[in-house]
Parts: structure tokens; C-alpha cells; sequence
């Protein structure tokens, strides 16, 4: 790559330690990418926060970079952690401090604690066409498709590395000629809801990896549909990118989709949404304990949503209902009266964490419900936990009664 | 002795006899940092340390978090000397980086290919040079 006198100066080690990892990191990624040079964003969103995939060892570098004068030089928020930072969970101690150490860090060095997977739902909004460094697999893919920003699957340290340099390599879906479809799906069934769009996701994400799919007819999705739907595209296989014919900005026509290119077409039907169904399911029994919702963490709408289900109902005694969603969010449940209803309910509303990311497990818990395809996808795996996965409702009704419909 | 042009994926210097892997290493849930060792079940390297040793594997797989375990054992002493990769991926390279372990890939040709576990090797991943200064 060709660097720009800055960027020299900052591997040179002229503006400190951490700016000079950052930029061997970047400079290290843009050569294995094939970027001629670096480019600037405007915003970085930094992954990967989580006790859990930081570690200790994780914990221990953030603070060092901290301690070293480590500071963001473009708006940088902060994913999803593994602490409610407005009450106590329950969760083990050591867990907890060693959680809000990496979030210190990362605070001290200018990032913002939002905490959240979804910060586009509250004003951290890149427009068309904008290049960012965010990383969290359902962003990326919702920033791509949806906003049509433009956004590589960064890694947690590589979108750390663009916060405190203000640059990315310009590789991947920053360039025109690499955001185009190459596998068409083509729906002949109606879809309703986020588990119905998020079996979708799933059975299309398992096929494509790390393609970019073009969908026709996927219907009128509403805005929480569309960020379930990248979020299975995203976790099911490697997608970060898809085109809608008629509802994303790149996607007028299959044509501009495709750019022209001749492509596949899988007809896609109730069999393959069931597939994404069973796939996602992993309970072969009906008793429930744990029912978590909000992976992306819930918009205010779900949240409304949900209280109407709850309207004079209680959570089952052996049930935990957990929603999760993040502190704006929070605030304005809290204002709307929607937190009171899920509370006097006996569920939780949550900020900050997730289930994945997070340890429910800790608390006893192992057999889930949920609408997330992303959360029925990894908790198997993350939790220890078997899944039941479904609608809202049926989420809902699973809390109320212990059971699985 | 043989010398091969590579590509400098993390700047260092490091002299050690060669662990040679055929599969991709996944170092987040895949390694006991205390040891330097593979704990992947059924992995080719299954509890074998690369501890001291120049670690040659085609590339990283799994989860990002794999760059915060790399960078353990570099602080807990128990990182490989150097890393040579077919064609590096971003988990090994921002956990390289974040250890100071140098690491290089693409060696030119078939190079990759000719170092056997066993040969003495040196990596001048500056330079972008791998050397085989004695074989097994």
C-alpha cells in the first residue's frame, strides 16, 4: 500500500504506541487484501467487547493501549457487552469486574458506551454510499444492504485500529465492482414476521457463505424484519452484503443488482423457510426456561409489542424472560410505560448485554426460546443451551406458560 | 541453506526449529494459552505446544477473538518464535501484531512446501526473507 505522510508517521511511531499498532495492523490487512492505499471513514463501531471473546489477555491490551495514551479519533461506539451497567443481573463477580475493565478501557480511550449492536437505530446513521469501519457481523451487513454505506466484516481489533487512525484499507465492499449479487433467490411464499424472515436468512446464508445474494419478491419487511435478516445472513454464513430488488438502494432492478452478469436462480418457498425453521431448532422437548428476545437488541416498536402480548399476563415462575435492548431505547420504554408492563410481568428489560455475549447460562438456565436467528444459531454453542425458535408470540406464550406451544 | 522472499505480515525476527501444520489453526477456544498448546479435538496438532517454535500453518480460522488468545501467549511466554502462513487472514495478523510475534506468508514458489517440522528456520519478517539453516 501507499501511504500518505500521516499515515507514514503514525507507523514510524511518532503519535505513540497504540496509534502505531493500529497502523501496523492496518497496513499488515491492507496487504492482504490487495489495497492500494487507505482511505477515511467517518465512524468505527468496535466488537468483539465481551468478556468472552476478549478474554483476559484482551482486557489486559486495552488498558495497556489506554494507559499509553491509546485515544479514537473519529466517532467510535462500542458493541454489545457482557454487564447491565444499571443493575445487578446476578451474574458471577469475577465475570462482572473483569467485563467493565474492557469497557473502561475502551471508554478511556474516547469510545462511545452505548453498548449496542443496532447504534443506527439512534443516531449513529452513515448515509449512501459513506465508507465506515464497523464491525459486528449484522451491521455490516444491514449498513451494506440497507443504507447502502460501505462496510468490510471488520474484526474487533481491525475496527479499533480504524477508530484510532481515522482509516481503513480500501478493499472489499468499499469498491464499486465487489458490491454486486451473484446468486439470485427468487421468493414464491409470503413471509411475515422476524422469525419468518430470519429462517429465510439462515436457510440463504448457509447457501451463499460468503457471496452476495440478490432476493426478488422478499415482500414489504418492515425495518426490525430487515436488521433480523442481515443478522441471520450474517451469522449463517459469511454474507456481508444482499441486495432486495426494490427495496435496497443499489437494487432498482436485478440488472443493476447483478451489474448485468448472468446469476443462478433458486426459487425459494415454504420448504426452505421450514428448513431455516428446523435449522435454528435445536429442543427436542417443550419445557422452557429461559426466553430471551432483542438479537439485534430490540427497536422501540418490539418493545410495544411485546407489552401488548404481556398486557395482564405474568411470567411463568420457572421462566426467565429476558428483552434485550439498549439504554436510548430503555429510557423510552421506561417513558411510554411499555418497561413497568414487562417488569410487573416478571421480565426483564435489559441494557448493554445480549444472551450470546453475555452469560445467562450462569443463572441456571438451558432451555431457550427466542425469535433471533442469530441467537438461535449460536447459543447451542455459546450458552450450552437447545433452542426452541419462532414468533414473537410464541415467545411470548412460552414465557406465560413454561412450554413450548 | 535455502532462502525464500515473503511477504511481512508482523515486523520481528525469529530463529526456532519448525512445527509444520496441514490445517488451519483456530486459536480462539483452540489453544491452552498456559502451554502454547493445540486443544482442538481431533486437530493434527492436538496437544503439541508451539511454544518457542516457528509455527507453520496454511492460515487462522474462528472467531476474532482468536487475536486476544495469540496476543496472551505472547505476554505469558508461551507464543511460537514466528509464524509463516500460506496466505495470512486478519485474525493472525492483528494478533501478531498485538504480540510483537513476527510473522510472514506467501513465501514465493513452492517454499512454502519445503519446510519440514524438525528444519532450523529463520524468519526476518522485516525484510520479508525465511531461511532454512539446517535441516532435520
Amino acid at each position: 500500500m501507499i501511504l500518505n505522510v500521516d499515515q507514514k508517521r503514525m507507523l514510524e511511531g511518532e503519535l505513540g504506541e497504540p496509534a502505531q499498532v493500529a497502523m501496523e495492523m492496518l497496513d499488515s490487512l491492507g496487504t492482504i487484501f490487495g489495497a492500494e492505499r487507505l482511505i477515511p471513514v467517518k465512524s468505527a463501531h468496535c466488537a468483539g467487547l465481551s468478556l468472552k471473546s476478549h478474554g483476559e489477555a484482551g482486557m489486559l491490551w486495552a488498558e495497556e493501549m489506554a494507559d499509553k495514551g491509546g485515544r479514537v479519533v473519529i466517532p467510535t461506539t462500542m458493541n454489545v457487552v457482557g454487564v447491565d451497567r444499571s443493575r445487578d443481573l446476578g451474574l458471577p463477580e469475577g465475570w462482572s469486574v473483569n467485563q467493565l475493565r474492557i469497557e473502561k478501557a475502551y471508554e478511556r480511550m474516547g469510545c462511545i458506551g452505548t453498548s449496542s449492536c443496532v447504534p443506527y437505530y439512534f443516531g449513529f446513521l452513515p448515509h449512501f454510499g459513506e465508507s465506515v469501519a464497523w464491525a459486528e457481523s449484522s451491521a455490516v451487513v444491514f449498513l451494506n444492504s440497507v443504507i447502502g454505506a460501505r462496510d468490510n466484516r471488520e474484526g474487533g481489533p481491525s475496527a479499533w485500529a480504524s477508530g484510532i487512525t481515522g482509516y481503513t484499507p480500501e478493499y472489499g465492499l468499499h469498491l464499486d465492482e465487489n458490491r454486486k449479487g451473484s446468486m439470485i433467490f427468487r421468493l414464491d411464499t409470503k413471509l411475515s414476521g422476524i422469525a419468518d424472515y430470519g429462517a429465510l436468512g439462515n436457510y440463504v446464508g448457509k447457501k451463499v457463505a460468503t457471496e452476495i445474494p440478490v432476493f426478488e419478491n422478499l415482500g414489504n419487511p418492515t425495518i426490525e424484519e430487515l436488521v433480523a435478516f442481515s443478522a441471520a445472513l450474517a451469522s449463517a454464513g459469511g454474507v456481508a452484503m444482499f441486495h432486495a430488488v426494490g427495496i435496497t438502494p443499489e437494487a432498482p432492478d436485478i440488472k443493476t443488482a447483478t451489474g448485468g452478469k448472468a446469476c443462478e436462480v433458486f426459487p425459494v418457498g415454504k420448504a426452505e423457510i421450514e428448513q431455516g425453521y428446523t435449522n435454528l431448532t435445536s429442543s427436542e422437548e417443550d419445557k422452557i426456561d429461559y426466553v430471551a428476545i432483542g438479537c439485534p437488541h430490540c427497536s422501540l416498536n418490539q418493545i410495544e409489542e411485546i407489552t401488548r402480548l404481556l398486557q395482564g399476563r405474568k411470567v411463568a415462575e420457572n421462566v426467565k424472560l429476558w428483552v434485550h435492548t439498549n439504554i436510548p431505547i430503555k429510557r423510552l420504554a421506561s417513558e411510554f410505560g411499555y418497561l413497568q408492563v414487562i417488569e410487573n410481568a416478571g421480565g426483564v428489560l435489559t441494557q448493554d448485554i445480549c444472551t450470546i455475549l453475555g452469560c445467562p447460562e450462569a443463572l441456571g438456565v438451558s432451555r431457550l426460546a427466542t425469535n433471533s436467528p442469530k441467537m438461535a444459531f449460536y447459543a447451542p454453542g455459546s450458552n450450552g443451551m437447545t433452542v426452541r425458535y419462532g414468533s414473537t408470540e410464541d415467545c411470548i406464550e412460552a414465557a406465560v406458560s413454561g412450554r413450548w406451544r | 541453506m535455502k532462502r525464500f522472499q515473503a511477504r511481512c505480515i508482523s515486523k520481528g525476527h525469529g530463529t526456532g526449529v519448525a512445527l509444520v501444520c496441514g490445517s488451519p489453526i483456530g486459536f480462539n477456544f483452540g489453544v491452552d494459552v498456559q502451554t502454547g498448546a493445540i486443544t482442538e479435538h481431533k486437530h493434527e496438532l492436538e496437544g503439541i505446544s508451539f511454544k518457542g517454535r516457528v509455527l507453520v500453518f496454511p492460515h487462522g480460522k474462528g472467531s476474532t477473538g482468536g487475536s486476544y488468545v495469540i496476543y496472551q501467549t505472547a505476554r505469558i511466554g508461551t507464543a511460537p518464535v514466528a509464524i509463516i502462513n500460506r496466505a495470512s487472514e486478519a485474525i493472525i495478523a492483528c494478533g501478531a501484531i498485538m504480540g510483537g510475534i513476527p510473522a510472514v506468508d506467501l513465501p514465493e514458489g513452492d517454499a512454502y512446501d519445503q519446510i519440514r517440522t524438525g528444519d532450523l528456520v529463520e524468519v526476518d519478517a522485516d525484510n520479508g526473507i525465511v531461511r532454512i539453516l539446517e535441516r532435520k
